[in-house]
């Protein structure tokens, strides 16, 4: 068996009086690649926030290689919120890519990259500097390490966010939607990156919409709606065996969208 | 109009004004300190989600912006030291009457500014590990602080200003000197003409300066 990285019990997240996670339950093994799929609106970005505590969840419990998230119990028992530098200790450990890359616009690529080793991790400036040149050129950025983010196109800014996530040695990485504010011709290097990346055998969550993404790369696949994960399993039961009428209705929609020809064969589509 | 100007007694009375303009710009200086000093933390702190630094910072810059500023050197000079007896002298009343009032401006700038940085910017920050601390002070306030230029100077250029509020409490500074020149010498038009030309050449340099910053900084990012 291997070790669970990621488990959560029965997280729920109100935001006032609106509940976006109403009981969600997942455990995601370490090497796996799980893509959390779903309408927008339906929490994915939320429950994968909760993950790191970017957000905080208000139920429920979730843990990252058995330390609970976020909280811990005070000498009564009772659970509180955990101290900033605990919690800043968790999301270390953890890498994150946003839809929106969110580099440092003030910085460099290579500065971007070798921010978080020095600052957070106090390494050397020589050692992360060979680090991120080793990381810049996985990612195809080997020319691009003096460039500010502005002048990249959003396919690079994305695999420099890439590097610059990696450059941590995280030890799950979660993905927001990597790809949806890119170009659709410049989709496809990033999820070469994303791809290799699976393929070393890094934890990853990855929230998309590439469904041909989460059929050839993820190990299971779970789709949400409303606050819910609807089911889970592995992408061949759920892309051509969903057993939910929403999962079906959910796809039917992307997969329109994405290809425009009648779906008599979606295997094929996909 | 035949008015027939007489720079000539300016001239000759020199070095008085740069006597002026020396304690108005150590004025300036210290208030501008201050005012840093304290404008960051009360920034910060009205920006907490905690109610307890929240409100008093609040209260503090509103009470500052709301009321006159020659009012509050008035009461730090006359009334503080009957409330607390702490004499202070006209010149440091002044400069840390100035000083607050400008804590509660540069605090608005501070605010405004950090508020302007995407949540974004956190996000990536903090989910790289960074605390708190680490993430204001090397990714949000780097960027904030490029946006805060602008509005900073010109609070800069209002408190050089308001220094001549200084004159209402006997504090030799440009205005001071000045009325004191016109009681001498019975030369209004000109020594006004003069102070004018003073404030102007204190201000625009920086004015100036601020702007070769903004194009800089627009070319380098
Ligand atoms: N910061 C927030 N404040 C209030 N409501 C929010 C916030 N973030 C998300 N929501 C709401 O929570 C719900 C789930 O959002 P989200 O997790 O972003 O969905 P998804 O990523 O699946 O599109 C949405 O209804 C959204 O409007
Ligand atoms: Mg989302």
């Amino acid at each position: 068996m291997k070790p669970v990285m990621i488990s959560a019990r029965n997280v729920q997240k109100s935001f006032g009086a609106t509940q976006v996670l109403k009981g969600i339950d997942l455990d995601v093994v370490k090497g796996e690649v799980l893509a959390i799929i779903g309408p927008s609106g339906s929490g994915k970005s939320t429950f994968l926030r909760c993950m790191n505590f970017l957000e905080e969840y208000d139920g429920g419990e979730i843990r990252f290689d058995d330390r609970l998230v976020g909280y811990r119990k005070n000498t009564n028992g009772k659970l509180v919120k955990d101290s900033a530098v605990h919690v800043a200790a968790i999301r270390a450990r953890m890498g994150m890519v946003f839809q929106s890359f969110n580099l440092f616009p003030h910085m460099s690529v290579l500065d971007n990259v070798i921010e978080g080793p020095m600052i957070v991790q106090r390494r050397k400036r020589e050692d992360a500097v060979r680090q991120a040149k080793g990381l810049l050129d996985r990612v195809g950025l080997s020319t691009k390490i003096d460039a500010f983010p502005e002048t990249l196109s959003g396919g690079q800014q994305q695999r420099a966010a890439i590097a610059r996530a990696l450059a941590m040695n995280p030890e799950v990485m979660l993905f927001d939607e990597p790809t949806s504010a890119l170009d659709p011709e410049l989709v496809g290097e990033v999820l070469d990156v994303m791809r290799s990346l699976a393929s070393d055998g890094m934890t990853m969550i990855v929230v998309t919409h590439e469904m041909a993404f989460a059929r050839d790369v993820a190990d299971r696949v779970m789709m949400m709606d409303h606050g819910k994960s609807v089911e889970i399993g592995p992408p061949r039961d759920i892309f051509t065996n969903p057993s939910h009428a929403r999962t079906e209705e959910f796809l039917q929609r992307v997969l329109q969208r994405a290809a425009p020809a009648p779906l008599k064969n979606p295997e094929g589509v996909l | 109009m035949d008015y027939t100007w007489h720079f000539q007694i300016v001239w000759d009375y020199r070095m008085v004004f740069v006597r002026g303009a020396i304690m108005t710009a150590q004025i300036t200086f210290w208030a501008t300190l201050i005012g840093l000093v304290f404008g960051l933390p009360l920034g910060l702190m009205r920006r907490s989600r905690i109610l307890l630094l929240r409100a008093p910072a609040a209260t503090i810059i509103e009470l500052f912006r709301s009321t006159p500023a020659l009012v509050q050197l008035v009461w730090i000079y006359y009334a503080l030291p009957i409330l607390t007896g702490l004499q202070m002298s006209n010149t440091v009343s002044v400069s840390i009457g100035l000083g607050l009032h400008a804590a509660a401006y540069f605090a608005e700038i501070f605010r405004a500014g950090i508020n302007s940085i995407s949540r974004g910017q956190w996000d990536a920050a903090l989910a790289t590990g960074m605390t708190y601390t680490q993430a204001m002070r090397r990714i949000i306030l780097p960027q904030a602080v490029r946006r805060m230029v602008p509005p900073f100077i010109n609070e800069f250029a209002s408190l050089i200003k308001l220094t001549t509020l200084g004159s209402a409490l006997a504090v030799y500074e440009l205005l001071h000197e000045a009325n004191n020149l016109i009681n001498n010498t019975y030369r209004p038009l000109e020594i006004y003409t003069v102070l004018a030309l003073a404030f102007a050449a204190l201000i625009f340099p920086i004015i100036y300066a601020s702007q070769l910053l903004e194009q800089r900084w627009r070319v380098r990012q």
